[in-house]
């Protein structure tokens, strides 16, 4: 007898389950994290490796993606098994903004006030679409504390959604990275070290994207 | 801050006063005390939906000249389970306040310091 290839065999579970559940929505990932974590580098690499185009503008200045960018139809294939999804790039979550942070990158006071007024919305913008994602890769940065309040939050609203997320250990080229502390603060989550930036592991998330959404 | 002293007002509320409110209730009333420059201190910690709520309604609050936001900061707790087994943990409690006031504060998991800042209204931001 022949068997059925997996990534079949995946699809015809996933299929019969959405018919059974009446759930027949599609498969839509949010990038979520804080701002300058890497979400929008990270969208651009998956959208060039799958699609050949990048997604959206990436810049050192926090609060870059002030709206939600939507990539629709990015089939991955990785070990024998297909994954079709929408991407959402959000903007990053702060529970504070200051508009003199943007200075130090060259904005004039006129031009920081009002990316600090659009990124109010942005993450207004980015909370609400925590009802529609079906899947997230949660991008935190290596080198940063990852135990902070706009992590938790995301996390506990995932899991009070019952929403699957990957956490994602980004910018581990950097010398000061610390993936291990990540792994140790958030031992019951899958995370995944990566480098964005310079495609480093990048495989290993897809093969956990296969598995977990 | 209290405008009458130039001192930090810190209240604290229990969760009995929590809990008969609503969640839009305890949301504004966490956000007008924070935007007022108040340091809000409660008993046990909010929902993960209550978190969420509580950064929009900050980020509509949001005025880039005086109002920059908020910090928030927990302190969690053994739960207590009925044999004794569980090491999960609950918040203990929770501390909110002006980003331009709480600065410099160490977090570790049975301690937190803070110092208030009065004077500098510059923050970093997250």
């Amino acid at each position: 007898m022949v068997s059925m290839p997996r990534f079949l065999k995946r699809k015809f579970f996933k299929d019969l389950i959405n018919k059974l559940f009446g759930n027949d929505k599609k498969l839509k990932i949010g990038f979520y994290g804080h701002p300058n974590s890497g979400k929008t580098t990270l969208a651009n690499r998956m959208t060039n490796d799958w699609i050949g185009k990048p997604i959206g503008l990436v810049s050192e200045i926090p609060h870059e993606t002030r709206r939600v960018y939507r990539q629709e139809h990015v089939t991955l294939s990785h070990d024998d098994l297909e994954l079709d999804f929408d991407i959402i790039d959000t903007p990053g979550i702060a529970t504070k903004i200051d508009y003199k942070n943007f200075l130090e990158f060259g904005l004039s006071e006129t031009e920081a006030k009002e990316r600090a007024k659009e990124a109010t919305k942005g993450i207004i913008e980015a909370i609400k679409w925590l009802d529609d994602v079906t899947g997230v890769l949660l991008v935190i940065d290596s080198t940063k504390d990852p135990l902070t309040q706009a992590n938790i939050t995301i996390m506990g609203n995932l899991e009070a959604r019952k929403i699957p997320f990957i956490i994602v250990a980004n910018k581990i080229d950097l010398p000061e990275a610390s993936p291990d502390k990540i792994h140790s603060v958030f031992p019951q989550h899958t995370v995944i070290p990566i480098s964005a930036l310079q495609g480093e592991h990048i495989s290993d998330l897809y093969q956990a994207m296969v598995d977990k959404f | 801050m209290d405008a009458n002293t130039n001192g930090l007002k810190m209240d604290f509320l229990s969760s009995s006063m929590l809990n008969s409110s609503t969640s839009m209730e305890k949301i504004s009333m966490i956000v007008n005390r924070v935007k007022n420059g108040d340091l809000v201190v409660i008993e046990g910690g909010l929902t993960p939906e209550e978190e969420a709520e509580l950064i929009e309604a900050t980020m509509r609050e949001i005025d880039v000249d005086n109002f920059m936001g908020i910090d928030i900061y927990t302190l969690e707790k053994d739960k207590k389970s009925f044999f004794g087994l569980s090491k999960s943990k609950i918040v203990g409690i929770t501390i909110i306040g002006p980003a331009n006031v709480m600065k410099a504060v160490k977090k570790k998991s049975n301690f937190l310091s803070m110092i208030a800042n009065l004077g500098d209204l510059n923050a970093s931001m997250h």
